[in-house]
């Protein structure tokens, strides 16, 4: 799949991309970096077609692809897998094919909150297991994540990358934006001025923390995590444990600081070697 | 195709969206054939036709933006082909409307109108038909998917249904309006005029579909 000098503005605004070339090769995974408002998001409208090129061509892309878009819409009164069954008939599986898919998908996405709830009853964690359900029912040539991770719980985030992975491993291409984690990324772009710059992918040993909070931290508040946090690559948290992953030179400062705020270290793991990339 | 239509379906049945206009064509039902066991059937059908056009429109209307934008392009990518979700939503109107048409020439039969014969509720079924259809050319160009703002949209919808309704001479809808209510002609002569406007309304349906498609992928 290739996109040649495309464009794209909103209406009469500023050129939101200019002149973007990507090729995406089979069982690439393509991770997007930049700041808000930097294009990503429509880099990946662009990817699966839900918007047009203002100026450019992309052509090649599969016929299967799946779709997670930043924020699915948490009013809808369908179930959970009513809504799933809809989109993998839309898909052309049969009624009872669709079924079974988009229940082993919850199973194993664990979706907590029922299946049969009106979506809109989900908390916004379980809604963004069912968008992602939705864009794997059927094994995706194109898989488009925007921002997918944040507001799983842990074993959800593993789960969404083995998902990745699989993807991947089928000649799939993946594509996905995320604020903090570029791992498990063939490739790193980011997005700079309307244009895509490749980011160093040489891999950096990534330490895995697991830490305790001191008693009484909202672990949902982004405010309620102690500033040394935001030097980590990614973190995630079960509701009682955060998970932490952070370079291997960077890790004795943030234990510290962490230590400092009254957390304590639960366990700490042998440093692994992960593409770099965007992780700052 | 069928799986589209039967979300939209769904998505129309959850949202509830379909209940005002259908309730209009109701009470509609409810005026304009209360005698329906006496009263001559075509007298009926000539404001109903109109009803059916404007109850058409505002259900079109209410089911072209059921959906979150950001749903409907998951459902764009997972049916493959942006045009049929507004095709979806014409056949959605078009088959709730038969349903109520069907449920309006039901009534003169059963309450044992004699002059309810077969051609003349065929000509009313091909005017309803006509209008409803009309409605929903109406309806997609002037929905919000088109007209993002609500206000606008609303304006132009109604500025449509003014003009369609109340312009003399203006086919389809007003011209069967009038050959409806005139005097004279022979239920068997509308036909082929109503046919005419049928396969107008057609084309006019099409060409509404096409264009909304090409506006909406515009500002995509």
């Amino acid at each position: 799949m290739r996109l040649q000098g495309v464009g794209k503005r909103y209406g009469t605004g500023r050129m939101v991309l200019d002149n973007v070339d990507l090729y995406l090769a089979p069982g690439e995974v393509v991770a997007v970096t930049g700041g808000n408002g930097s294009g990503k998001s429509t880099l990946l409208r662009l990817l699966v077609g839900v918007a047009r090129p203002t100026s450019g061509t992309i052509s090649g892309r599969p016929r299967e692809v799946g779709y997670v878009p930043e924020f699915f819409p948490d009013d809808d009164s369908l179930s959970a897998l009513s809504y799933l069954v809809h989109m993998g008939r839309l898909r052309g599986l049969t009624t009872s094919d669709a079924a079974d898919r988009a229940s082993r998908l919850l199973d194993r996405l664990a979706l907590s909150g029922g299946r049969r709830t009106p979506l809109r009853r989900l908390s916004n964690g379980n809604l963004q297991k069912v968008a992602i359900a939705q864009a794997v029912l059927v094994r995706p040539k194109l898989f488009v994540l925007d921002e997918a991770w944040s507001g799983l719980d842990v074993d959800a985030h593993s789960v969404l990358s083995e998902l990745v992975e699989e993807v991947a491993g089928a000649s799939g291409r993946v594509v996905y934006t995320d604020h903090r984690q570029t791992v498990g990324a063939t490739r790193v772009l980011q997005v700079v001025d309307g244009n895509l710059v490749e980011l160093d992918t040489e891999p950096v040993l990534v330490t895995r923390l697991v830490l305790n909070p001191p008693p009484d931290t909202n672990l949902d508040e982004p405010v309620a995590l102690p500033k040394a946090l935001s030097g980590a690559m990614s973190t995630a948290h079960d509701g009682e444990k955060v998970f932490v992953q952070v370079k291997r030179a960077d890790t004795d400062q943030l234990l510290m600081a962490v230590l400092a705020d009254g957390w304590s270290v639960i366990r700490v793991d042998e440093p692994v070697a992960v593409p770099s990339g965007g992780a700052s | 195709m069928i799986p589209i239509v039967r979300y939209t379906v769904a998505v129309m049945v959850h949202s509830q969206r379909f209940l005002p206009p259908v309730l209009l064509f109701v009470i509609a039902i409810g005026t304009f054939a209360h005698d329906a066991g006496t009263e001559p059937v075509i007298q009926i059908f000539a404001p109903m036709t109109a009803v059916a056009f404007v109850s058409a429109a505002w259900m079109t209307v209410a089911l072209a933006t059921a959906e979150d934008p950001v749903q409907r392009s998951i459902t764009a990518v997972n049916a493959g082909r942006a045009w049929s979700q507004l095709v979806a939503v014409v056949l959605v109107v078009l088959g709730t409307f038969a349903v109520l048409i069907v449920l309006l020439l039901a009534l003169p039969v059963v309450v044992g109108n004699r002059d309810a014969d077969a051609v003349k509720l065929l000509v009313g079924a091909l005017a309803m038909l006509t209008g409803a259809g009309f409605g929903a050319a109406v309806g997609l160009p002037t929905s919000r998917l088109v007209i993002p703002r609500a206000g606008f949209a609303l304006l132009a919808t109604l500025a449509l249904i003014v003009v369609f309704l109340l312009i003399r001479g203006l086919p389809p809808v007003n011209t069967l309006i009038i050959l409806l209510s005139e005097e004279g002609t022979a239920p068997a002569d509308m036909l082929l005029p109503e046919i005419a406007y049928l396969a107008l309304t057609a084309a006019v349906l099409a060409g509404s579909v096409a264009v909304t498609h090409t506006i909406v992928r515009r500002q995509d």
